[in-house]
């Protein structure tokens, strides 16, 4: 009997250190990243979701690509040419590209997308709106016809972010507004969608049919070459597990970590710190639309006055390499840095903020400022600015939501009086938010609108760079927003990956030491 | 038995009725959109609602209700907005690691809470009680989170025994995934062994306190032998309806540890899904665990009737 307990249990050791071994096994060409959380559809066209994008940009293409500058080169798109002042656009596609689905993309793909990009997609109107047609000038050629010249098309159509991704003519044309199916996540890109395991992890694997651009890849322009057999993007929404996780060797990558880890993760031989190249930056957003600071930009001026944004940012990000407390919209290094209006940044003068309270004629009513906890660093900006605030006489009331109540709440006018968040690094002034004037604040003085439609009409770039210096001396003067400063976030990886990124999470051309 | 048990179905039927409606009117109270979050920072209001007319959430409530309410007692809980998957099939997902999570939990529960609560009842007053009672107080009062921290610091990150989060299927990679979840049922377990360990040692001395016990003792009977016959079984009682309580608890208790782990279960689900307002999974999730809470339930009440057949059903 006991002989035959000792046989059993031999025989399961056995049997789990080879289940042990085979679960080990086959996992040598799949990359793991961990993601902040679970995305929405991924339906590219539709959405601005950051998590959305990641995982998108692998599956889906654009006509261009962002280089490490940040300057737009083909990607779908070999060449294009400009007639009738800018007014009419003619891209040439290149040949022999496939989708996911084994068939070859044509100028009725692109024709499709365009048109939905157009109606439904989150930045379509950025440059649809202006379009008269759009159509199929050839096999492999399409032709945009505008009614008024856009300096900026070439960089709105340059990133899947709520931006024109490409699909098959049929899926385009058949998904209207609802984002669509699983089944159809069907695009151009180095990696196809396999499959989505809710809670669990969103697979793609290397596309067999991929041909990449001949020029040496740069950001996310140029070849795109995928080195990994699979690639499973796995939600961790808790960033100390994410951060054990690769310092475990249980993810390869790991995405948005906190600042307060980031000088002992910058001395941690177990992963490689990856700042990003370009800055998010925090907005406050003030209410144009109804309320205590509508026209109001007298007290606008006061409530920028009073702030010390060094301090928010240093609360907010920790280490002074995460962050910079840089007055100008767009950072130095930029096309688009510029010193206009610069000065009433961030000047932390109380008294002089209560003095410009008085002028305009402030008696104290309470300020409802909307900020969300999901986001630490907004509520960290919000809770120093208030404070500041109080010191001047302002009486800032915080309320405290949840992201998707704060999505809900800012679309109307009348509940709240400044806004929080943040915004990514753009390309162009165009692809700033709140240069919309239908985006939440709805700034739309007959000045902006003046210089708006100026830096859509204009092709020129030095042109286009006065235009916007006068427009960032407009928002130091108007106070649509304020802006807090520049914040570089930072993804932690393996010290076996090379050819990380430096524009963001994106696994081609990356590899393993 | 028979006739308690129809009754006992009946007023679940009615309880099941009320509970959903609590649940879908709760979460339809709460602000918040899915579709804001669906279509991120750059959605025009022609665009939401437009999408929000597709989904059907434009409708009425009560309309909302009954169409969800007919559907589900089809056996169809609806389609996730965001996975654009069947309710049922995220849900069965996400159940596998709940399951696994809270039955490893209640193996570590039993093995430490049960025997070190029966030493420390039959070593009452001595130095050993009171640092085992002392021990399990610790044990309730840290934080499940900070627990996990630091066994995944310790067991995952430095000396790599196990993994640091995730949970692939049983049914991909075979039992050897299991391991993925011994360091979070620990974690889980910590709190509520002690609390099993404090429950067992009271059941335990408040029985050894009866009569009969007494009269085991004045004939003579060996120590354990009167633990092991009289004392254990009548004490179990009250251990068994909290193991039964502790096990449902623990499919909707175990989201900070799920969090934590970053394991694909029920309780990250719905709190996932509640900052997101799926509105489908939030009411599938949380009628599901009604269901398991009133099930477990009627479990316990009948096993009284097995374990001491004094008890009657009515």
């Amino acid at each position: 009997m006991r002989y035959g307990l000792s046989v059993l249990m031999r025989g399961a050791i056995v049997t789990a250190t080879a289940l042990f071994l085979n679960a080990q096994a086959g996992a040598a060409r799949l990359l793991r990243e961990a993601t902040i959380g679970e995305p929405p559809p991924l339906d590219v066209m539709l959405t601005t979701a950051d998590v959305a994008s990641v995982i998108g940009r692998h599956i889906f293409e654009t006509l261009y690509a962002l280089d490490s500058t940040y300057a737009p080169r083909p990607l779908l798109a070999e060449s294009d040419r400009e007639e009738d002042g800018g007014k009419t656009i003619v891209i040439k596609l290149r040949e022999g590209i496939l989708f996911h689905n084994g068939k070859e993309m044509t100028a009725k793909d692109v024709v499709a997308s365009m048109t939905r990009w157009g109606s439904y997609g989150a930045r379509g109107k950025l440059l649809m709106a202006a379009a008269t047609s759009v159509e199929a000038s050839g096999k492999y050629e399409v032709t945009l016809k505008l009614s008024a010249p856009n300096g900026a098309w070439k960089t709105l159509i340059a990133d899947v972010n709520g931006g024109l991704a490409i699909y098959p003519e049929d899926i385009a044309t058949n998904a209207g507004n609802k984002p669509i199916e699983q089944k159809d996540y069907i695009g151009t890109g180095p990696y196809k969608f396999v499959e989505w395991r809710p809670n669990r992890y969103v697979e793609v694997e290397k596309f067999d049919g991929y041909k990449p651009v001949q020029e040496k890849g740069d950001g996310f322009a140029g070849a795109r070459v995928a080195m990994f057999d699979k690639i499973r993007f796995i939600p961790v929404p808790d960033v100390g597990t994410r951060v054990s996780g690769v310092q475990a060797g249980d993810y390869d990558y790991a995405e948005m970590i906190s600042g307060d880890l980031y000088e002992s993760l910058s001395k941690d031989q177990s992963v490689q710190v990856q700042r990003t190249n370009a800055p998010i930056f925090g907005l406050f957003f003030m209410n144009s639309k109804q309320g205590i600071l509508k026209d109001n930009y007298k007290l606008r001026r006061a409530i920028q006055t009073a702030l010390d944004k060094s301090q928010a940012l240093r609360v907010a990000f920790g280490p002074k390499d995460l962050w910079n407390a840089e007055g100008s919209i767009f950072p130095k290094g930029t096309p688009w840095y510029s010193a206009e209006g610069v000065s009433g940044y961030s000047a932390h003068d109380a008294k002089k903020a209560k003095e410009l309270a008085k002028e305009a004629d402030y008696t104290g009513t309470p300020i409802r400022l909307l900020v969300s906890t999901n986001y630490q660093a907004h509520y960290d900006e919000a809770s120093v600015f208030t404070r500041q605030l109080a010191d001047a006489g302002i009486n800032v009331q915080m309320m405290v939501v949840d992201w998707a109540t704060l999505l809900k709440m800012r679309g109307q006018p009348e509940q709240w009086d400044i806004f929080v968040t943040h915004h990514s690094f753009s390309p162009d002034p165009l692809l700033l938010t709140f240069l919309n004037a239908s985006y939440p604040g709805w700034w739309d003085s007959p000045e902006i609108g003046t210089l708006r439609a100026e830096l859509i009409k204009s092709t020129d770039p030095a042109a286009r760079k006065a235009t916007w210096d006068k427009i960032q001396a407009l928002i130091y003067e108007q106070v649509p927003v304020m802006k807090v400063g520049d914040a570089y976030t930072y993804d932690i990886a393996s010290p076996k990956l090379k050819g990380l990124n430096p524009n963001g999470p994106a696994f081609w051309n990356v590899s393993t030491k | 038995m028979w006739s308690y048990a129809f009754k006992r179905a009946g007023t679940t039927a009615v309880t099941l009725l009320a509970a959903s409606v609590i649940i879908f009117a709760f979460i339809h109270v709460v602000p918040g959109d899915p579709i804001y979050v669906l279509l991120g920072d750059t959605a025009t209001p022609d665009q939401i609602d437009a999408l929000r007319h597709q989904l059907g959430l434009d409708q009425p409530i009560l309309l909302q209700y009954l169409t969800w309410m007919g559907h589900v007692l089809e056996g169809d809980l609806g389609r996730s907005i965001f996975f654009q998957a069947p309710v049922l099939s995220v849900i069965a997902d996400g159940a596998e690691t709940s399951i696994l999570l809270a039955t490893m939990t209640m193996v570590w529960v039993a093995v430490i809470g049960v025997p070190i609560g029966m030493i420390a009842a039959v070593r009452h007053g001595t130095w050993l009680d009171q640092g085992l009672s002392g021990g399990a107080m610790l044990m309730a009062s840290i934080p499940t989170f900070w627990v996990g921290l630091y066994l995944i610091l310790i067991f995952a990150a430095w000396l790599g025994w196990f993994p640091s989060s995730g949970y692939p299927s049983i049914f991909e990679g075979g039992l050897a995934n299991l391991r993925y979840l011994v360091l979070p049922s620990l974690a889980l377990a910590a709190p509520n062994a002690a609390l099993i360990l404090r429950l067992t040692r009271a059941s335990m001395l408040d029985v050894s306190r009866e009569d009969y016990v007494r009269t085991a003792r004045a004939k003579g009977i060996r120590p354990w032998q009167v633990v092991r016959r009289h004392i254990w079984r009548n004490a179990l009682l009250a251990v068994v309806s909290a193991f039964g309580f502790t096990f449902a608890a623990l499919l909707s208790e175990a989201v900070v540890t799920e969090t934590v782990f970053a394991l694909p279960g029920i309780g990250r689900l719905v709190v996932q899904s509640i900052l997101r307002r799926d509105y489908p999974v939030i009411q599938g999730v949380i009628l599901v665990i009604v269901v398991v809470y009133l099930l477990i339930n009627l479990i316990v009440d009948l096993s009284y009737r097995l374990l001491d057949p004094r008890v009657e059903l009515q």
